[in-house]
C-alpha cells in the first residue's frame, strides 16, 4: 500500500477529529481523578508485611477498613487528625465497660466487603488473631496496649465482637485506628492460605481482601498504583462516598520534577517535596500549599548516654547550651515548622503535652564552663552522623554543630552515611551523636517516652536507661485518672529536661502541595494522604 | 556457509569462556554487598514499632541468618535454577522486575544511541574533511559541553524549558502519559507494542516521552563517539589506499563513504558496543530525572537500601549484557571488515 503526502495528512487529521469526540468525557473523568506524585514507593497491598514502606501504611487506610477511626478538627487551611475523637468504621457503634477492661464492637449491618460478601464478626475476629498470632507488623504495633493473645477477642453474635484485657489500657481502643489494625475478608483470605501460611501473607502482598473506600486497579511496586472507588462503601463520616472516583499514585523521583508537575497543574497533590521548593511555589501563587508542623513528631540530635564522654551529664548539657538553635532553624527547613527549643520552664513543664517547647538556650559562655566541670577543658573528638536520604535538611544542621562545638573545643568529624548504614549503626547504638526524626502514631506523652527513651530497642535513639523514667512509663499506660495522669507525664518531660539524652530541635511542617481546586487536606499521624477526605471544589 | 558455521563456532566458544568470569562477578558482588556495612534487615523493619523481632525475622526469612559460605552455595543454586531472589524494596521475585524495567531502559538506550550515532558520524566525519576549520572547532566545542555537562543538569535543564516553559514535551513522567491505555504487552518495548496494535496514536505518545530522555542521554554519549569518528576518518584519508583511490580519479563520495569510512569504522564499533553497555548501566540519573521505570534506577535504589537481590540480579543481568555486546560487534568487525573473522 502506497499512502502519499495528502493521504497521511487526511489520516492525521480523521485521528484528531477522533480524539476529540470524547473530549468531554475526558476532561470529566480527569477532575474526578487525583493524581499524587511521590518520591518513594508502595511496595506491599498488606501493610502489615515486615519491609512495608511508609507510602503502604497511607494506602492501606483507603483500602481497608477498620474497626474505628480518628476524627479530626479543623485548622487554617485544612484538617488535623483528633485521636480524642475516635468514631466507628467498620464497627457501627463502641462501648468500653466502667472498669475499662472490656471493648464491645458492633459492626455496621449492611457492610460489605470489596466482593460483595457481607461483613461479619467472624471476619473481625480472624483480623485481630492474625493481628496478634502471623510474624507481621501488626503484632509489635498490637503488643503496645497489651493484645497479646486470641483468647481476647471473642464473638458475642454474628454483627458482635468483644475484646478483652486484663487490667484498663489507656491505649487499648485508639490502638485499633492505626494502619496496622486492617479488617480483613477472612473467607476469601483463607481461601488462599497454605500450611506453611496460615494467614495468607504471601498473597495478600499483592492482592486485596478489604472492603475500603478503594479498591486497587493496578499495582506496578515502584512505578505507581491505580485505585477505583469502591460504590458501595457507606462507613466514613455520615456514610459519605469519597469525592474522587479514581486515584494515581506514582512515583516521580526526582523532588524537581514533582514540583514541576503540581505546578503546570498536570499532577495534584504531592506531599514530598523539598523545603525549598515549597518556598518557591508558594511565592510564584500557582497551587496550594498546606502547611502544619507534624503534631506526633520531632527532630531530635541524640547523644549516646552510655558512650563516653556523653554518659556525663555536663557533657550532654554543654553542648545543650553550645549549639545554635535558631541558625539551625531556618538553615535547615528555612523556618518552616514548630519550635521545640526556648522553652520558657525550669524545673517542671506547665503542662503534660509533649512534644513541647524544651529549655534549650544557646550561650556558648556556659557551655565552656559546663564543659570545663565535666572534666574537659580542652575538649574531645567526636563525630556527629546523618543519614544520606535526609541530607538536604540535615546537612545544614551537621555543618553548624561542627562550627559550633569547634568554638568551645570540640572537635567534630561529620559523616554522611547511607541510609541503610545510617540505620544499621544507629540500631547498634555505635553513633555517639546524630540528627533523626522521629514520629509516635499514638500521640500520647507517656508512649513518646515508653518508645523513645526505655528499654533496649531500636528507637531508644539516646540509649537512655533511667530508672524513674522506667517505673513512670510502666505505670503511665494503665492509668485511667486523668490529674495522675498528667502529673506522671509532666515529670517523666522534667526528666528529659534535666538529663538531656536529645535536643529536641523542632517539628517540622507536613507540607502538602496541591492543585487550587483540592479542599479537605487532612494531616494524619501516619504522614500519608487519606483520599477520602479530598474534593475538589 | 563456511562464514557463517565459522561465526557460529566463534560465537559459542565465546559464550562458554565467558561463563567463569560470570561466575567470578556473581561471588564478588555477592561478597561486595555482605561487606558493607549497611544491614537490609535493620533498614526495611523500620515501621514504628518494629523492634528487634521484626529484624530477626526479616534476616531469617533472607537467610541471612546462615553461613555466609552456605548462602552463598544457596544463591548460586537458585541462579542455575533461574531463581534471582526476591526484593524487599519492591516486594516483587527480581527477575520479575528486571522483566519487567529491562525493555524500558533498552528502548531508552537504543533510541538514545541511535540519535547520538545520527548525530556523532555526519560530525564526526565532517570534522575530520576539514580538519582545525571553523566546522572542526565547532564540533569539538559541542562535543566538550555534552560531556562536561551532567547528564541530571542537561535533563533538568531540557525538562525546565521544553516542558515547563513552552510547554511542548509532555509531562517527563515515564514511558507513557499517565492517563492513557498501555499497549498489549508484547515485547515490553512500548515502541514495538504499539506499532504491532497499529495504535498510532499511542506511538506517537510513546515517542514523544522518549525524545527528552533519548536527547539527554544522546548528548553525554556525543562526544567519544564524533572524537573517534574523527580520528580513525583522519587516520583513513591519511592513508595510501585513499590516495591511491583520489588518484585513480574515483568520486569524492565513493572515495570517502566506501573507502575511508568503512576502514575508519573499526574503533567506532568498538567504542560504540562499549557506550553502549557503559550508557545502559550509568544511564541511573537519567532515569531518575524522568521517573523513567528502568533497570539502572531500580539497582540505585536497591543498593541505598542495602538490598542484596536485586543489586546481584542487576549486575549478573549487566555482565550478561556486556558479554552479549562485545559478541555483537566482534559479529560485526567480521561485517565491516572481512580480514578481523580471519583472525
Amino acid at each position: 500500500m502506497n499512502i502519499n503526502r495528502r493521504q497521511a495528512l487526511q489520516g492525521a487529521a480523521a485521528m484528531l477529529g477522533a480524539a476529540a469526540l470524547p473530549g468531554g468525557a475526558l476532561a470529566q473523568s480527569r477532575a474526578e481523578t487525583l493524581r499524587q506524585v511521590t518520591g518513594n514507593t508502595i511496595n506491599t497491598l498488606d501493610p502489615t508485611t515486615p519491609g512495608a514502606t511508609r507510602e503502604s501504611f497511607g494506602l492501606a487506610m483507603n483500602t481497608y477498613d477498620r474497626l474505628v477511626a480518628f476524627g479530626r478538627k479543623p485548622v487554617p487551611g485544612g484538617f488535623i487528625y483528633d485521636h480524642e475523637a475516635i468514631r466507628g468504621e467498620l464497627a457501627e457503634s463502641y462501648t468500653v465497660s466502667p472498669d475499662g477492661t472490656r471493648l464491645t464492637f458492633t459492626l455496621r449491618r449492611d457492610a460489605k466487603w470489596h466482593d460483595g460478601s457481607p461483613v461479619t464478626a467472624e471476619d473481625a475476629k480472624w483480623s485481630l488473631d492474625r493481628h496478634v498470632s502471623a510474624n507481621s507488623l501488626a503484632k509489635a504495633q498490637l503488643q503496645i496496649s497489651s493484645y497479646t493473645s486470641p483468647e481476647q477477642f471473642r464473638v458475642l453474635d454474628p454483627m458482635t465482637i468483644e475484646v478483652a484485657l486484663e487490667k484498663p489500657d489507656r491505649r487499648a481502643l485508639m490502638n485499633l485506628a492505626v494502619p496496622y489494625a486492617i479488617m480483613i475478608n477472612s473467607r476469601l483470605a483463607k481461601q488462599h492460605a497454605t500450611a506453611e501460611d496460615p494467614w495468607a501473607q504471601a498473597w495478600m502482598k499483592d492482592n486485596l481482601a478489604g472492603g475500603g473506600a478503594y479498591a486497587v486497579e493496578g499495582f506496578r511496586p515502584g512505578e505507581q498504583v491505580a485505585l477505583r472507588r469502591s460504590e458501595a462503601w457507606k462507613n466514613g463520616p455520615e456514610g459519605r462516598l469519597p469525592f474522587f472516583r479514581r486515584i494515581i499514585a506514582q512515583t516521580v523521583p526526582e523532588a524537581a520534577t514533582r514540583a514541576n508537575l503540581i505546578e503546570r497543574g498536570d499532577a495534584d497533590l504531592s506531599i514530598d517535596l523539598l523545603a525549598s521548593d515549597i518556598a518557591a511555589l508558594q511565592s510564584r501563587g500557582r497551587v496550594k500549599v498546606f502547611s502544619v508542623p507534624i503534631a506526633n513528631g520531632f527532630t531530635h540530635i541524640a547523644m549516646n548516654t552510655r558512650m563516653a564522654p556523653f554518659d556525663k551529664v555536663q557533657v550532654r548539657r554543654a553542648i545543650a547550651a553550645a549549639v545554635p538553635y535558631e541558625d539551625m532553624f531556618q538553615a535547615s527547613i528555612f523556618g518552616r515548622g514548630a519550635r521545640l527549643f526556648g522553652g520558657d520552664w525550669a524545673d517542671l513543664p506547665p503542662d503534660a503535652s509533649f512534644p513541647r517547647p524544651m529549655p534549650l538556650r544557646t550561650d556558648p559562655a556556659l557551655a565552656k564552663r559546663l564543659l570545663t566541670e565535666a572534666g574537659f577543658p580542652n575538649g574531645f573528638s567526636t563525630s556527629f552522623a546523618f543519614s544520606a536520604g535526609a541530607a538536604s535538611a540535615n546537612e545544614p544542621i551537621a555543618a553548624l554543630v561542627k562550627e559550633s562545638l569547634g568554638r568551645i573545643g570540640i572537635q567534630v568529624e561529620i559523616q554522611k552515611l547511607p541510609d541503610a548504614q545510617f540505620n544499621t549503626f544507629q540500631a547498634e547504638k555505635r553513633l555517639p551523636m546524630f540528627v533523626d526524626g522521629a514520629t509516635a502514631w499514638l500521640p500520647e506523652t507517656d508512649y513518646y517516652m515508653k518508645l523513645y527513651f526505655t528499654r533496649e530497642q531500636r528507637w531508644n535513639f539516646s540509649n537512655f536507661n533511667h530508672p524513674e523514667m522506667n517505673r513512670l512509663t510502666g505505670l503511665a499506660q494503665f492509668e485511667l485518672d486523668r490529674r495522675q495522669y498528667e502529673e506522671m507525664c509532666r515529670r517523666m518531660v522534667a526528666i528529659l529536661g534535666e538529663e538531656v539524652p536529645e535536643l529536641l530541635l523542632w517539628q517540622p511542617n507536613h507540607e502538602a502541595a496541591m492543585a487550587p481546586s483540592l479542599e479537605g487536606y487532612t494531616y494524619w499521624f501516619y504522614r500519608q494522604i487519606d483520599f477520602r477526605d479530598l474534593r475538589r471544589a | 556457509m563456511r562464514v557463517l558455521l565459522g561465526i557460529a563456532r566463534r560465537t559459542g566458544g565465546r559464550l562458554l569462556s565467558s561463563l567463569p568470569a560470570l561466575l567470578g562477578v556473581v561471588m564478588l558482588t555477592f561478597l561486595l554487598m555482605r561487606v558493607l556495612p549497611g544491614d537490609p534487615a535493620v533498614f526495611f523493619a523500620s515501621g514504628p514499632s518494629a523492634g528487634q523481632e521484626e529484624i530477626e525475622h526479616i534476616r531469617r526469612a533472607m537467610g541471612l541468618d546462615r553461613p555466609m559460605p552456605e548462602q552463598l552455595a544457596r544463591y548460586l543454586w537458585d541462579i542455575a535454577r533461574g531463581n534471582l531472589g526476591r526484593s524487599l524494596g519492591t516486594g516483587q521475585p527480581v527477575l520479575t522486575d528486571l522483566r519487567q524495567r529491562l525493555p524500558a531502559s533498552l528502548e531508552l538506550t537504543f533510541c538514545a544511541l541511535a540519535i547520538a550515532l545520527g548525530l556523532a558520524l555526519p560530525l564526526g566525519i565532517a570534522a575530520a574533511l576539514r580538519p582545525n576549520s571553523i566546522l572542526d572547532h565547532a564540533v569539538r566545542f559541542v562535543c566538550s559541553m555534552g560531556v562536561c555537562v551532567p547528564t541530571f543538569v542537561s535533563g533538568l535543564l531540557l525538562i525546565y524549558v521544553f516542558y515547563y516553559l513552552l510547554g511542548w514535551a509532555p509531562d517527563p513522567t515515564g514511558r507513557i502519559d499517565i492517563f492513557a491505555a498501555t499497549p498489549p504487552d508484547m515485547t515490553g518495548f512500548l515502541l514495538l507494542d504499539f506499532a504491532i496494535a497499529r495504535d498510532w496514536e499511542g506511538f506517537r505518545a510513546a515517542a514523544a516521552q522518549l525524545v527528552l530522555p533519548a536527547f539527554t542521554m544522546a548528548l553525554f554519549v556525543l562526544a567519544p563517539l564524533a572524537r573517534m569518528t574523527r580520528a580513525s576518518m583522519l587516520a583513513a584519508l591519511g592513508s595510501d589506499f585513499v590516495r591511491t583511490a583520489r588518484s585513480l580519479g574515483l568520486s569524492r563520495r565513493r572515495v570517502v563513504l566506501t573507502y575511508a569510512l568503512r576502514n575508519a569504522l573499526l574503533p567506532v564499533l568498538t567504542i560504540t558496543g562499549i557506550v553502549f553497555s557503559t550508557m545502559l548501566g550509568a544511564n541511573v540519573l537519567v532515569e531518575k530525572v524522568f521517573s523513567w521505570p528502568g533497570v539502572a534506577s531500580y539497582a540505585l535504589d536497591a543498593l541505598l537500601a542495602s538490598d542484596y537481590a536485586p543489586v546481584q540480579g542487576f549486575v549478573l543481568l549487566m555482565a550478561s549484557i556486556f558479554v552479549l555486546v562485545n559478541l555483537v560487534v566482534d559479529v560485526l568487525y567480521g561485517i565491516a571488515d572481512p580480514r578481523a573473522s580471519m583472525a
